[in-house]
């Protein structure tokens, strides 16, 4: 019997999870798959409906959970084996070697402007930007610690030769190591749907055709472009934008689901493009508005009032692309007017679903715990256990186990904590 | 079928009114009187007379494009069949193109009894057998010969081709003196009681040659065959499109290409591409030519845009814009247009010799290139 | 056998010669139903197969001499229409003596009535039509 937790996803629901927990002096395993903590909130520019800057709000959150002394985070690791019952979980992870001993590495980022490779896409910022074979994950990173992209690394040195700490391995190899946990929140978020499957839409046929993720980087003062909302096809402001909603979400041959974030997103969006641009002309096309959140359907008006975003109730049947301007030209029925119109734009911005993120799957096999019909995480009761899993011991918080924004996730975190608190008592650890 | 049942079974209480239908449909493009979504919301709103009344429901091309766009799954083009046999019913119908000649025909042959003698085209050097396992359906063929040399499109040019390309590969296939149109047409016209006499006699008559395997050029007889014979007749042969048939040949590498230098586009029949998927075949059948460039056009495979017209029904205006605009798309990627249907090939044929002339498309079917760049084009 | 015959004449000149024929007595068979159209040009191979389709046994089509169209070329339209008919007839596997093409004059009323005895004759000799239900009926 040990009151150890495990929380896997190193989001914003998994840091308040283990914030928690550790407040309460249990010890905290993180573990995150991506080289650093943060999840997507990192990836965020803004949060709706306050406007707040994402990563700021976050980035304390990061470093109080990376320095707590009851917290062990380990990044670029990944759970593989789970045996045990609640209250005596024996965790097996595979720490992937990252080539960089992480007690020794600054962060200083000398060997990245040595590395003479520079062309791979940066996965952070939507490849949007190019990172080299060496590289610090994203500017806020926690930890700061540099990465080697193995895959690409040609192992000419020059990272060693650089590196006063000598903190570079390159022939570090990946260690398994075992933890013994009494109970575990699983708290892994949510990939974007990649919308290349929807032909219509011509994402990846077009470049001005982008994702909101991809958006969200754009957009973003720490962003590959600095702010500036430079569109991929001649890195020009554009004079229009459109959001399309419900990308690959309630659409039964892709997920049938709301992905419950997106009417408010894209509001968000098109007031940060008029707030950067006043003379940007910003259109939604919505299936329907889903505002129902505190304060949502105030912010939708004030969308509509103060920052003139011209709702459109329509999902468009097709893109398709000016070929000189490399405009995308919507082509929707306008369901109030019963037109079928024409919309030339100069950016097209898919709303697409959010899915449970790759290798959920493996993960729930590994905890031994079931999905739902959409591949969330099932939840033992809706009403009255909405954080257990369906294996004792186990609790599932955030966007893994349904669509959910910020705060809700964040609440949901925070329960889980208190649960497996409870979990553990009850258990008499 | 009544209205309820229709919704019903093409689900279209799922309908969310968001318009993807209406705004993806090439007519409501150019028809702005035309809207799938408010189609199918006079049969959800129970307006059943103002429904079947409305001539709307005669001009869909039931080219699946909306269907296959959907997020609801509704069925789009099944729930215009069955709207179509109701109204029928009620005593409307479409307007039948060219007065009505092909329909007349297809009732006629669904007459047991009529004798056919539709052979005239097969010249000495064609050798095709009575019986035997590989039967080749010709379809409308020989009419539409007759009825569309005035524009210039010489329909049996690919019945000559694919029994040339067949003989050329060893093969003597049964071609049949009676056999019937496939019915396409009304069944998609909800002409039900016609469709299932010709589905009967066309399975007894493939079933007296003793055929194991059909090959089709023109992808309605295709369709018609692989999905909806099913229903009122029990086949035991398999059926295969001319494209998909010479793409297995050339992995078994029995065919020989001569080169041909020319750059081509292809058109996706909306039966063999969004019907039945078969979007490859034609393909990489056209790439193995030697010299050959294919080159795509704006919309193609799941996005292509239909010919402008189906069924020989409400070809009008709106039919002529859609097809200049994808005459207009195909001169953008190539001089020529590859078709793998034979409508496709009259249809755009016939806007390109409408009044307002446009730049010079040269449209040929599929099997006639096969067959030239095999070497057996010039033969008579 | 009695054959069932449909004829289309035209307004100017087959309309008025059939007339002829009435007014002036002249005997001819009752096979006939006369459907008038303002040209022999106006009649497409769908009325002429439509006509089949239903089990008339054959059709007639007349219209004024060549030269003496009221419309100018609507009877070398009619030409061409009656042999695509044809060419869709040979390979239906109708014979070709069921569709008859005559000029006639609104002068010409013994040569209606004479053509309408002859095509009854020919008629019998080819026999019924195959696509006959008897009673000629419209689905």
């Amino acid at each position: 019997m040990v009151d150890d937790v495990l929380v896997i996803g190193g989001g914003v629901a998994g840091i308040q999870a283990s914030i928690d927990l550790a407040g309460r002096g249990l010890k905290v395993y993180l573990v995150e798959r991506f080289p650093s903590i943060g999840g997507k909130m990192a990836q965020l520019d803004k949060t709706f409906p306050t406007g707040d800057c994402s990563i700021c709000i976050l980035a304390p959150k990061m470093m109080e959970c990376f320095s707590h002394e009851n917290i062990d985070v380990l990044t670029h690791a990944e759970v593989k084996g789970v045996s045990g019952n609640a209250g005596d979980f024996r965790v097996k992870i595979l720490k992937k070697p990252r080539y960089v001993d992480e007690e020794k590495c600054t962060g200083c980022g000398d060997c990245v402007s040595a590395c003479p490779y520079i062309n791979l896409p940066d996965e952070f910022d939507m490849a949007l930007r190019s990172r080299g074979n060496i590289f610090i994950p994203f500017l806020q990173a926690v930890p700061r610690v540099v990465m080697v992209d193995r895959e690409h690394c040609v192992k000419c040195g020059n990272c060693q030769v650089i590196c006063d700490a000598g903190a570079i391995d390159l022939y570090q190899k990946p260690e398994e190591i075992e933890i013994h946990v009494g109970a575990i929140i699983v708290a892994c978020g949510f990939d974007s749907f990649d919308p290349s499957g929807i032909k219509e839409y011509g994402y990846g046929r077009y470049k001005n055709v982008i994702t909101a993720l991809e958006y969200e980087r754009l957009v973003c003062a720490s962003g590959p472009t600095g702010g500036h909302l430079d569109r991929p096809s001649d890195k020009k402001t554009p004079n229009s934008i459109a959001f399309i909603q419900c990308v690959g979400s309630r659409d039964v041959n892709h997920n049938p689901y709301c992905s419950s974030v997106c009417c408010m997103h894209a509001t968000k969006e098109a007031i940060l493009a008029k707030e950067h641009y006043p003379s940007m002309e910003n259109y939604i096309f919505y299936t329907d508005m889903r505002a129902f959140g505190k304060g949502f359907q105030e912010y939708v008006d004030r969308a509509k009032n103060e920052y003139e975003v011209r709702y459109i109730r329509s999902k468009p049947g097709e893109i398709t692309e000016d070929k000189e301007t490399k405009n995308p030209v919507i082509w929707y029925d306008d369901t109030v007017t019963r037109q079928v119109k024409r919309l030339e734009v100069g950016l097209v911005v898919l709303c697409t679903a959010l899915v449970p993120s790759k290798g959920i799957k493996e993960l729930a096999d590994v905890l031994g715990v079931e999905l739902d019909k959409n591949r969330f995480f099932k939840i033992a009761d809706p009403l009255y256990a909405p954080l257990d899993s369906s294996r004792e011991g186990i609790l599932v918080c955030g966007y893994c186990q349904g669509p959910k924004d910020i705060p809700e996730a964040v609440t949901q975190a925070k329960g889980a904590a208190a649960r497996a608190a409870e979990v553990l008592a009850c258990l008499g650890a | 079928m009544s209205l309820e049942n229709i919704v019903n079974e093409t689900k279209a209480y799922y309908c969310l009114e968001c318009g993807k239908c209406t705004g993806s449909c090439p007519i409501s493009r150019v028809n702005k009187g035309y809207s799938p979504r408010l189609t199918v919301e006079k049969a959800l709103l129970g307006f059943d007379k103002e429904l079947l009344a409305d001539g709307g429901i005669w001009s869909c091309m039931t080219c699946n494009l909306c269907k296959d766009r959907c997020p609801s799954n509704v069925d789009y083009t099944k729930f215009i069949r069955y709207a179509r046999a109701e109204a029928l019913k009620t005593g409307y119908t479409g307007n039948c193109t060219h007065g009505g000649v092909l329909s007349s025909l297809m009732r006629i042959m669904g007459n047991p009894n009529l004798k056919q003698d539709r052979l005239g085209w097969v010249s000495d050097n064609l050798k095709i057998s009575e019986k035997g396992d590989i039967l080749y359906f010709t379809g409308c063929l020989p009419y539409f010969e007759t009825l569309f040399k005035d524009i210039g499109v010489n329909s049996l040019d690919i019945a000559r081709s694919t029994v040339k390309i067949l003989n050329r590969i060893g093969i003597k296939p049964v071609v049949m003196p009676d056999e019937r149109c496939c019915g396409h047409d009304l069944f998609w016209t909800g002409d039900l009681e016609n469709f299932e006499k010709i589905a009967k006699l066309n399975v007894g008559l493939i079933r007296g040659t003793g055929a194991k395997k059909v090959i089709f050029s023109c992808p309605e007889c295709y369709r018609t065959f692989k999905q909806d014979y099913s229903e009122y007749v029990d086949m035991d042969f398999e059926l295969v499109h001319i494209s998909e048939f010479l793409a297995e040949k050339i992995d078994e590498g029995k065919i020989d290409f001569g080169s041909l230098e020319e750059d081509v586009t292809y058109q996706d029949p909306c039966r063999l591409g969004r019907h039945l998927g078969v979007y490859d075949p034609p393909r990489k059948v056209i790439s193995s030519i030697q010299g050959i460039g294919l080159i795509e056009m704006e919309h193609s495979r799941e996005r292509s845009i239909c010919c402008g017209t189906s069924t020989w029904t409400n070809c009008d205006r709106f039919s002529e814009q859609i097809q200049k605009e994808r005459l207009k798309e195909a001169k953008a990627a190539a001089d020529t247009l590859i078709t793998a249907c034979p409508k496709c090939q009259i249809h755009l044929s016939c806007a390109m010799k409408s009044k307002t002339p446009i730049d010079e498309v040269k449209i040929k079917d599929f099997s006639v290139l096969v067959a030239s760049a095999m070497g057996l084009g010039d033969d008579p | 056998m009695d054959p069932k015959i449909v004829a289309f004449c035209c307004n100017w000149c087959s309309y008025a010669g059939a007339d002829l024929a009435g007014v002036s007595r002249m005997q001819y068979p009752p096979n006939v139903r006369i459907i008038k159209v303002m040209c022999s040009g106006r009649v497409e191979p769908s009325f002429i197969l439509r006509a089949f389709e239903v089990g008339i046994d054959g059709v007639l089509i007349t219209g004024c001499h060549i030269g003496d169209c009221h419309y100018v070329s609507g009877n070398l339209r009619a030409e061409d229409r009656v042999k695509m008919a044809k060419e869709l007839m040979k390979t239906l596997g109708l014979e070709e003596q069921r569709l008859r093409l005559e000029w006639i004059s609104a002068s010409e009323g013994e040569k209606f009535a004479s053509v309408i005895k002859e095509f009854v004759e020919d008629l019998k000799s080819v026999g019924p039509n195959p696509l006959g239900k008897g009673e000629a009926s419209c689905p």
